[in-house]
């Protein structure tokens, strides 16, 4: 495999061997290690000394069942820490099978002088931008696939991260409609943006395979683990996530009470019953829309959505349960039309539906605009777009937001917003949006799915909950596997070890895998740290531990000496 | 006394997603959920007036019930 060094400084581009330290690295792994390695932690996160990664899993080309996301990253401007954020699509798989494990990009671009990165093959150029440049991410992939191929992979940024928004990410195209899905956390449109990269274009790859060391090893792990998420009752055709997506939890977050409800101030809204996924299945099959479509190659789960307005008109693909939770319920949105709208212009706009929906639900406390107005809300989101001063606020996030406006009630960890979950009654989510070095993400560690375990609303346990989750979640991201697919792996370790094995012939055993997804947080807790991050940084807001959230009025109660000492026994 | 009944998701295809049942004795979330016609091994979540509830937690009348099928966080 190799690196494709890109610097934007001097428009160099070189193709280079990878070296020892990165050959069993990929996805998180991969970027928590380049990151430490050779960026400096306290640098400013949009100047030249950061670095944009590009890194397929470890499984990245190899046809693996639902393993074929990207992850990109770099030092976050939103948290000042490290950050991985990863997508469907078909990018991951197509730079897996182009036996690139990563695109590393450098320096800094001229200021609005965007360029596009075109792979073809062994080819790589930079190319300039000027027809794309000021497009939102859906116009400016469909201008390059109309160039480079229809089957061409493009990753893109929008108007918002041209801006250098902090709130920005970063789009991907998918299979058929499943045009845009985003690596969209910790403001990496916006470091993309400061690279002066508007686009990376993959073509197809063709004639390319990955080599196997053990052929046979593989395919028979890499068949039991797709036969088992096949038949698997909760993820197979007749499963909650292909039949309704990952919308299907918007009414169990709600009855739990952890459903983010006009800027977090309470936990259930009784019209979310029209923002179920039930009711987007509904919806989508009564207007010719599609459900149970795919994002990425070989997902035997698919969970995606194409949600079409009354006219039968797609709007948008795929409607998901954290916009539904951040941009409706948290906005007092009350009708799917309005939340797909809402999701229409962040995705073309190139922002991050979580960080933006936490920004919009601050500033409508502040008076901006009124719960549930949505012309009011459209209004404030198109100046993101504009680029106007209030719209360069919002586009920055929740934290800057509530800054500038006098806001104290700000929902987010290590300047990153939180997700469709309140921590005050899901209060392992509260130990992980706290403690991770990412931020307030509930991809490091989502304890929704272990509530059976550890009971949601109890302090108990929820430490150890948290490690094991932060845990799987780092094998997943280096891995490539989408979250969906981990209950074959979780149950059977040794299948990805066999996978992994067959691969690339490492003769990993359990324990050297399970010591690999260990070092991933240990890398980025370093650099962390490296980078000034003290204990005090992993909290979670004060007014969370003070306000009692209806309709259970708990508080976030899992004591201080608890998130600082998750990670002892990592 | 009555208990409000909710199912979610797939249990249940067809009928009404709501109901309401009198009972006349103590009952278990199992029980009811039996009485409904849902087969208790499609049952992934139990929720009674909102906290997470096992099939065995018995169903206080006057109270809200809802049964989902497995569901996963994303």
């Amino acid at each position: 495999m190799k690196l494709l060094r890109v610097n934007m400084t001097d428009s160099q581009i070189r193709w280079e061997d990878v070296p020892p330290q990165y050959e069993r690295l990929g996805g998180r792994a991969l970027i928590a290690k380049v990151l430490l390695n050779e960026v400096p932690p306290t640098c400013d996160a949009l100047g030249p000394h950061n670095k944009l990664i590009f890194s397929p899993g470890l499984l990245g080309g190899a046809m693996v069942a639902t393993a074929g996301r990207l992850s990109v990253g770099g030092k976050s401007p939103l948290t000042g820490g490290t950050k991985e954020a990863n997508a469907g699509g078909i990018a991951g798989d197509t730079l897996g099978k182009a036996g690139i494990k990563a695109i590393i990009v450098e320096g800094l671009g001229k200021p609005k002088q965007f360029q596009v990165l075109v792979i073809d093959g062994d080819k790589a150029e930079l190319v300039p931008a000027e027809d794309v440049t000021g497009l939102g991410t859906y116009a400016t992939a469909d201008r390059l696939q109309e160039k480079y191929g229809t089957d061409a992979s493009v990753s893109c940024i929008g108007q918002a991260g041209e801006y250098l928004m902090t709130g920005a990410g970063i789009s991907t195209t998918g299979e058929r409609d499943q045009r845009s899905n985003h690596a969209a956390r910790g403001g990496l449109g916006a470091v993309m943006g400061s690279k002066g990269l508007k686009a990376v274009v993959i073509k197809k790859v063709t004639g390319k395979t990955v080599k196997f060391q053990d052929e046979q090893l593989f395919r028979t792990a890499a068949k039991e683990y797709a036969q088992k998420l096949i038949n698997d009752p909760k993820l197979g055709t007749k499963g909650t996530q292909h039949l309704y997506g990952t919308a299907s939890i918007v009414g169990a977050v709600n009855e739990m009470g952890s459903l983010p409800t006009r800027n977090f101030s309470v936990g259930q809204f009784p019209p979310s019953v029209e923002l179920r996924g039930e009711k987007l299945r509904e919806l989508i099959l009564a207007r010719e829309g599609k459900v149970g479509t795919r994002c990425m190659p070989g997902c035997v789960i698919a969970c995606r959505n194409l949600f079409s307005d009354e006219t039968g008109k797609p709007v948008v693909g795929s409607i998901q349960y954290e916009t539904i939770a951040l941009v409706g319920s948290n906005l007092g949105i009350e009708n799917l039309d309005d939340v797909a709208t809402l999701n229409y212009m962040c995705n073309d706009f190139g922002l991050d539906t979580i960080e933006t929906g936490a920004a919009l639900g601050v500033a409508l406390e502040a008076g901006l605009a009124e719960f549930g107005d949505i012309n009011g809300i459209v209004g404030l989101l198109k100046q993101v777009g504009e680029g106007t001063p209030l719209g360069r606020i919002i586009g920055c996030g929740a934290v800057t937001t509530g800054r500038v406006l006098g806001i104290r009630r700000v929902p987010a960890c290590l300047g990153q917003a939180m997700p469709g979950y309140d921590p005050r009654s899901l209060k392992g989510n509260g130990v992980t949006y706290a403690t991770s070095p990412q931020g307030a993400d509930h991809t490091a560690g989502n304890a929704f799915g272990a509530r059976k375990e550890v009971p949601p609303l109890g302090t108990e346990g929820q430490k150890a909950l948290s490690l094991r989750l932060q845990i799987i979640a780092a094998m997943l991201d280096s891995t490539g596997l989408c979250l969906f697919s981990r209950p074959p792996i979780i149950a059977n370790p040794q299948l990805m070890v066999d996978m992994l094995n067959g691969i690339y012939g490492w003769g990993w055993t359990k324990d050297d895998f399970d010591q690999f997804n260990r070092q991933v947080l240990r890398d980025e807790l370093e650099f962390n740290r490296l980078a000034g991050k003290t204990r005090n940084d992993y909290r979670i807001p004060e007014y969370m531990r003070e306000e009692p959230l209806p309709p259970h009025n708990t508080v976030f109660d899992v004591p201080d000496s608890d998130l600082d000492t998750v990670f002892d026994t990592l | 006394m009555a208990v409000d009944i909710e199912t979610f998701g797939q249990l249940l295809p067809g009928q009404p997603r709501r109901r309401t049942l009198e009972i006349k004795a103590p009952a278990t979330a199992r029980d009811l959920a039996v009485q409904i016609g849902l087969d208790p091994s499609e049952i992934g979540l139990i929720t009674i007036d909102g906290v997470q509830s096992d099939l065995d937690d018995e169903v206080p009348p006057g109270s809200r019930l809802c049964f989902f099928p497995y569901v996963s966080g994303g």
